[in-house]
């Protein structure tokens, strides 16, 4: 009996804390100012707890990136002072803004825009670094002379594309490092209008750790009728129309472990990841050896017409 | 070193103490002057239509733009007059009153309509009161609450609200009977920071907008994808068919001929032919709506405003044929046919000044957003200056991530709280209040404020505060040449 009684109470208890959270129990006090409150369409994550792609920090001058594994020090006279927005739907990335703590230095010294664009989301159609700093030369308007044709460099011993240009009126000059990290083509962009200054940055870069090797391997299009066993859609409760890309890190028995949402309103997230968590993939071998992948599906209504979405 | 040169020197370093990071120099010029849009002819009641229509071709059409210039400017009231149907809440009694800014059809004027409606009693000044943020010549606004709130009046964050909160009642008029409603609690939802506003948006030019195919915005967005400015951005999607909506702040609304029955509806309390019900606050909306003593005030019935069935007989057919329509049809007509601004070549600061300022707007990445030129329009099955043009009206119509500086916490269709459409710049030049609430008559204000935590255009505003004091006069001499 008492333990009746007390499962009875402790559903009354929990029911009534339901009831709350859903009619917004009251939270006292002003709106804050300077927060984004209503989000629309965000990033968010499900399932085993990893790095994003946009969880770096900036401290005493210092990126770091876990999920690239960078490490780069630009110096303590350096800082973010306003961050990035959330990815775009698009899987474009703004990484971090740095800019010298005296914002009177930020017209010679210039300043640094670290940004990565997800190869399997690009409005671009592109597949590599390469490719992607092609397609912007080609895309560079006619305000703009090239400095230095895209140009194979090592930097910290990974391969970059360098790209550098000026613009004809402003004066400001722009150089461009591009390289590929799972999947990504990251890259520093350095805006500033003394090229010996950006040079002195593009040199810091050296200093750079590179990245580390424990990365899941990343497969563009990996999920097709041949490697998805079983698949369960989600069900999305309203038309949205929005893209929705996600990435997804597929453990070694074929079970998706992780589910990165790029940008999805919180009840398509809810349902892709109710439906993903029920997938099962072929597990990938390599050399013989399950290992776990990393790649991209698309849900929602497609933005991009050389990309096939699932929906 | 003598004691003037001296003194010099120390006036230059103070002012620099004053103003860190910003040469002496530049300075927003200003509305500029000159023939209004551009356009010689135009006047503040009379802007001018677009050429084909100017040129009543299909023959008749020039009748249905006079038609629905009138009736942009007509006064409503309650009952009893020629037009009625205003309230019981309502902002103003006309869209030209708010539409005002440099002409009927534009943005908010100078001296606030809002600011005159209890003196001119078009609401009653024993049931009215203006709120604190309502001033002679401050913009021209309507408020929204971000949220609702709790039983003791404080805002609940985890009920997202965002609807129009109307500034005034008709209760008290003598021509709405005995309805008694109160003004929402502004005091209050300001002293909590929960409320937003938003300024009235010009429709120069709205028909070329409206008449941008998907492809072209989609292939212009594509074009602009590998930027070097941190830059995304996102389509606000119709929820009904999934394609691209493009009018109003946050790019929420598809059609001009939806944007004016809302507004219609929301601004002026007018029932029509879309939006048939009238409108309760939101909050009201969520208790038992409206009281019947504010039901069908005007005697007629809903909608309010309705298709003229029967006409009276006039010798010019066209003149005939243009009564027929309602008025939520001939708002958007008019405000389809409706000229887009044309830039000036030399004012401000000369031709040289203005042709930099728009190579060096391109060069630090505006541009990337405020697109100058969309290529082309759709053909047209209405008039011929609608078809085949270029809109240049610096957008991409696409809704970016404006970060917690700007953020308004009001979600509409897929923009979230921190999310706005690249406002068009066309027209800029002769316009007072800037961004959507309004907040700056300042340019450089306004340029300013694009940068601040979450916004994607962070980057560009940095390398506007890169230039020199020379160039960024040049960039607001090409803004106000718009």
């Amino acid at each position: 009996m008492i333990p009746l009684l007390l499962r009875l109470l402790v559903f009354v208890a929990a029911s009534l804390l339901v009831d709350a959270a859903a009619h917004g129990a009251a939270q006292p006090g002003p709106v804050p100012a300077g927060l984004i409150l209503v989000k629309g369409a965000w990033s968010s994550a499900a399932g085993t707890s990893t790095s994003l792609p946009e969880d770096g920090t900036i401290s005493n001058g210092r990126y770091d990136n876990a999920y690239f594994g960078l490490e780069y020090a630009v110096g303590s006279d350096w800082t973010q002072r306003y961050e990035g927005p959330p990815p775009s739907d698009s899987g474009y990335y703004v990484l971090a803004q740095i800019e010298p703590k005296d914002s009177a230095l930020a017209a010679t010294t210039g300043h640094i825009l670290i940004a990565a664009q997800d190869l399997f989301f690009s409005l671009a159609p592109v597949h590599s670094a390469p490719e992607l700093i092609g397609y912007f030369q080609q895309h560079l308007s006619a305000e703009y002379r090239v400095e230095r044709a895209p140009t194979r460099v090592r930097i910290a011993n990974r391969d970059f594309v360098r790209l550098d240009y000026v613009a004809n009126v402003a004066g400001l000059h722009w150089h461009v490092l591009a390289t590929e990290i799972r999947c990504h083509v990251v890259q520093f962009v350095f805006t500033g209008s003394s090229p010996k200054s950006m040079e002195r940055l593009v040199a810091s870069m050296n200093t750079m750790i590179q990245p580390g090797g424990s990365a899941p391997l990343c497969l563009k299009d990996f999920a097709t009728p041949a490697t998805v066993l079983e698949r369960v859609d989600p069900v999305f409760s309203e038309p949205r129309f929005n893209p929705v890309p996600v990435r997804i890190v597929i453990d070694k028995e074929g079970r998706v472990k992780h589910i990165h949402f790029l940008s999805a309103f919180p009840e398509q997230a809810k349902s892709i990841e109710e439906a993903l968590l029920q997938w099962r993939f072929k597990p990938h071998l390599l050399d013989g050896q399950p290992v776990e992948v990393e790649t991209g599906l698309l849900f929602g209504r497609s933005a991009r017409p050389s990309t096939a979405a699932l929906h | 070193m003598n004691k003037l040169l001296a003194s010099a020197c120390a006036l230059l370093f103070s002012a620099a103490l004053a103003f860190p990071g910003t040469a002496l120099s530049q300075t927003d010029p200003g509305v500029r002057g000159g023939p209004i849009n551009g356009q010689p002819g135009a006047t503040q009641s009379s802007p001018l239509p677009l050429a084909s229509v100017n040129a009543n071709a299909p023959t008749g059409i020039l009748e249905f733009f006079d038609n629905g210039l009138g009736r942009f400017q007509e006064q409503e009231v309650v009952s009893g007059g020629t037009n009625n149907g205003l309230g019981p809440r309502f902002n103003l009694n006309s869209c030209s009153g708010c539409h005002a800014q440099p002409a009927v059809g534009g943005s908010g004027p100078a001296n606030n309509p809002e600011f005159q409606v209890i003196t001119q009693a078009i609401a009653s000044g024993s049931t009215n009161t203006l709120p604190s943020f309502i001033t002679a010549h401050g913009p021209t606004v309507e408020v929204r609450f971000p949220f609702f709130t709790n039983s003791n009046g404080s805002p609940n964050k985890n009920a997202p609200n965002g609807g129009v909160e109307d500034i005034f009642t008709v209760s008290g008029r003598a021509d709405a009977g005995n309805c008694s409603l109160q003004q929402p609690n502004f005091q209050q939802a300001q002293q909590n920071n929960n409320l937003i506003f938003r300024t009235p948006t010009p429709t120069f030019g709205a028909g070329l907008i409206e008449n941008i195919d998907e492809s072209t915005l989609l292939a212009n967005q594509q074009a602009q994808a590998a930027n070097n400015f941190g830059i995304g951005g996102a389509f606000n999607r119709n929820g009904n068919d999934g394609t691209i909506a493009r009018f109003g702040w946050k790019a929420q609304n598809k059609s001009l001929l939806l944007f004016a029955a809302e507004a219609y509806n929301v601004e002026m309390g007018i029932t029509n032919e879309i939006f048939s019900q009238e409108r309760p606050l939101p909050q009201e909306e969520q208790g038992a709506g409206l009281p019947a003593s504010c039901l069908n005030l005007s005697g007629h019935g809903y909608p309010e405003d309705a298709t003229n069935f029967t006409v009276a007989s006039n010798s010019d057919q066209a003149a005939q044929n243009a009564q027929v329509p309602s008025d939520i049809v001939l708002f958007a007509e008019f405000m389809r046919l409706l000229a887009p601004p044309v830039p000036s070549t030399n004012a401000p600061g000369g031709a040289q000044s203005i042709s930099n300022g728009f190579a060096l707007f391109k060069e630090i990445g505006c541009s990337t957003c405020h697109t100058p030129a969309i290529r082309s329009t759709q053909p047209s099955n209405i008039t011929a200056s609608l078809g085949n043009v270029t809109v240049k009206a610096y957008s991409d119509f696409e809704i970016h991530h404006m970060g917690s500086g700007l953020a308004d916490n009001v979600s509409q269709g897929g923009a979230g709280g921190d999310q706005f459409r690249t406002a068009p710049l066309w027209g800029l030049g002769q316009r007072i209040f800037f961004l959507h609430d309004g907040r700056t008559t300042n340019l450089l204000g306004a340029i300013a404020d694009h940068r601040s935590n979450g916004s994607e255009a962070t980057q560009v505003a940095e390398n506007f505060a890169s230039l020199s004091a020379g160039q960024q006069q040049e960039v607001l001499n090409f803004l106000r040449s718009l």
